[in-house]
């Protein structure tokens, strides 16, 4: 059957991408889970992922256009039944996938075509479109009239760098997804700090012997404890949409990575319960290099189920982080620094780690969410269970 | 190996593991971590590589050697100069 490959959202901060390039041209096929097209974001070159296996027909878009979150991009040949666009990738079953289509089409806030068609010109379109303005902007203002060029560049932005645009866009959009995650979600915070000596020690012996390439570091511990805790605590792991919570079985872990340019993003690792510690570094280590490369792809942007952030060795002793909606909790890990530390009756210096957790008050309490950072503080206490 | 030599190399790896940095920009003296941001992927990616590159093991103890240009420059020419 014929189905529309539509721009999917990646992201709640996401509202448009400009279409830089074709990956399958039509009459070529692509297999589930293959780069499609590439697209830029505020957050860089994305390659956005097939849902199914299926034959290019045609191409509705061309390179360099800017499209709204939803519009249609190509038109696809597929055998069977067309797999909603999941925000779990490959492995997710089949419980999550009808939703993401809704949030694809209804959350966008698309201008209708016809009301733009009937107020604006053509080149004033084109004009917006080349500007990155749009075109609610207009239909507002129009009071009956037509806009034309002359009135798009009148409430054009003044024009700056390149690269100022890019991190003012990047902060637009974190703005954006964090100024809805405070309006929507109440959250609540639990922080609890962790003696980090027997995960340390365990580290330097593991990779002592190890050549530089295959060494795992702090972050990975860490991540993989709370992938193991979510999986196994229900109700911090999932998201929250059309006034419920949809729990999710597989654990994809948003690892957040600051943006040198500015900003940050939190692409996913996927499975990252299931995974062993050299996989799952693996994993982390080609993520960085993607997000430093400044190209992504759209399976990691929109299936994460609970986001870990770290404040890395010259953080702070303690974040209070603010959930990536549609998740449900985020987990902080502040720096690891030597500090007093209760032992019997001795007090010694122990490295120790500060995580804190921000959670959705819709979905859990304080002490549901004291038991997970608890489960959390166990693993990394036994390192050699992760 | 030349020390122009072996500073062309790390700059072309330092540039290789964070290709969003501006070559040019680099002050060898200064700290990766308040220069660039680094972070410890960041850190391990740069050993990683020089580590590959001039066929030198590093010990986890050695990674703050690789914390500037220069530092690495220095740790880099005493391990081959040990060969």
């Amino acid at each position: 059957m014929q189905v529309e490959f539509h721009l999917p959202s990646l992201g709640a901060d996401m509202e448009s991408a400009t279409l830089t390039e074709w990956l399958k041209n039509p009459g070529e096929r692509v297999r589930h889970g293959e780069p499609l097209a590439t697209v830029e974001t505020t957050k860089g070159l994305i390659d956005i992922e097939a849902y199914d296996d299926a034959q290019v027909l045609e191409h509705l878009v061309q390179p360099g256009t800017k499209v709204p979150v939803g519009a249609p991009l190509a038109r696809l040949e597929i055998s069977g039944a067309p797999q909603a666009p999941s925000p779990s990738v490959p492995s997710q079953p089949p419980a999550a996938p009808a939703a993401p289509v809704a949030a694809a089409t209804t959350a966008a806030p698309a201008p209708s075509p016809k009301t733009a068609h009937a107020r604006i010109s053509p080149a004033a379109r084109r004009r917006a479109h080349e500007l990155g303005m749009p075109l609610e902007t207009f239909a507002r203002s129009a009071a009956g009239g037509i806009i034309h060029v002359a009135d798009v560049e009148k409430l054009a932005p003044p024009a700056t760098s390149a690269q100022g645009d890019a991190r003012a866009a990047m902060r637009a959009s974190i703005g954006m997804a964090m100024a809805r995650s405070k309006r929507e979600i109440p959250h609540y915070y639990l922080s609890h700090a962790v003696d980090f000596g027997p995960a340390r020690d365990w580290l330097i012996g593991h990779n002592a012997p190890l050549a530089v390439k295959d060494r795992l570091i702090e972050a990975v511990l860490i991540t993989k404890a709370v992938a193991l805790a979510a999986a196994r605590i229900e109700g911090f792991n999932g998201y929250f949409r059309d006034g419920r919570f949809e729990s999710s079985s597989a654990v994809h872990a948003g690892a957040a990575i600051a943006v040198r340019s500015g900003g940050l993003v939190a692409p996913a690792l996927l499975d990252a319960n299931q995974k062993d510690l050299p996989t799952l570094m693996r994993d982390f280590s080609a993520l960085v290099m993607r997000v430093r490369a400044g190209h992504m792809r759209s399976g990691e942007f929109t299936a994460a189920t609970i986001t870990v952030t770290s404040l890395g060795a010259d953080g702070v002793d303690v974040l209070f982080p603010i959930i990536n909606p549609p998740q449900v909790a985020i987990v902080g890990a502040g720096a690891i620094r030597e500090q007093p530390w209760v032992q019997g009756s001795q007090c010694v210096a122990r490295p120790v780690l500060t995580l804190s957790l921000g959670a959705d008050h819709r979905v859990t309490d304080g002490r549901l969410g004291a038991r997970f950072l608890r489960a959390i503080a166990e693993l990394l206490a036994h390192p050699e269970l992760l | 190996m030349e020390p122009k030599e072996i500073q062309t190399k790390l700059l072309a790896l330092l540039t290789g593991v964070a290709p969003d940095i501006d070559p040019a920009s680099i002050e060898p003296s200064k700290n990766l971590r308040d220069q660039f941001d680094f972070d410890s992927m960041d850190a391990l990616h740069f050993a990683t590589a020089v580590s590959e590159a001039f066929a030198i093991d590093i010990a986890e103890a050695d990674y703050p050697r690789l914390a500037s240009l220069e530092g690495a420059q220095r740790f880099v020419e005493e391990r081959l100069a040990a060969r």
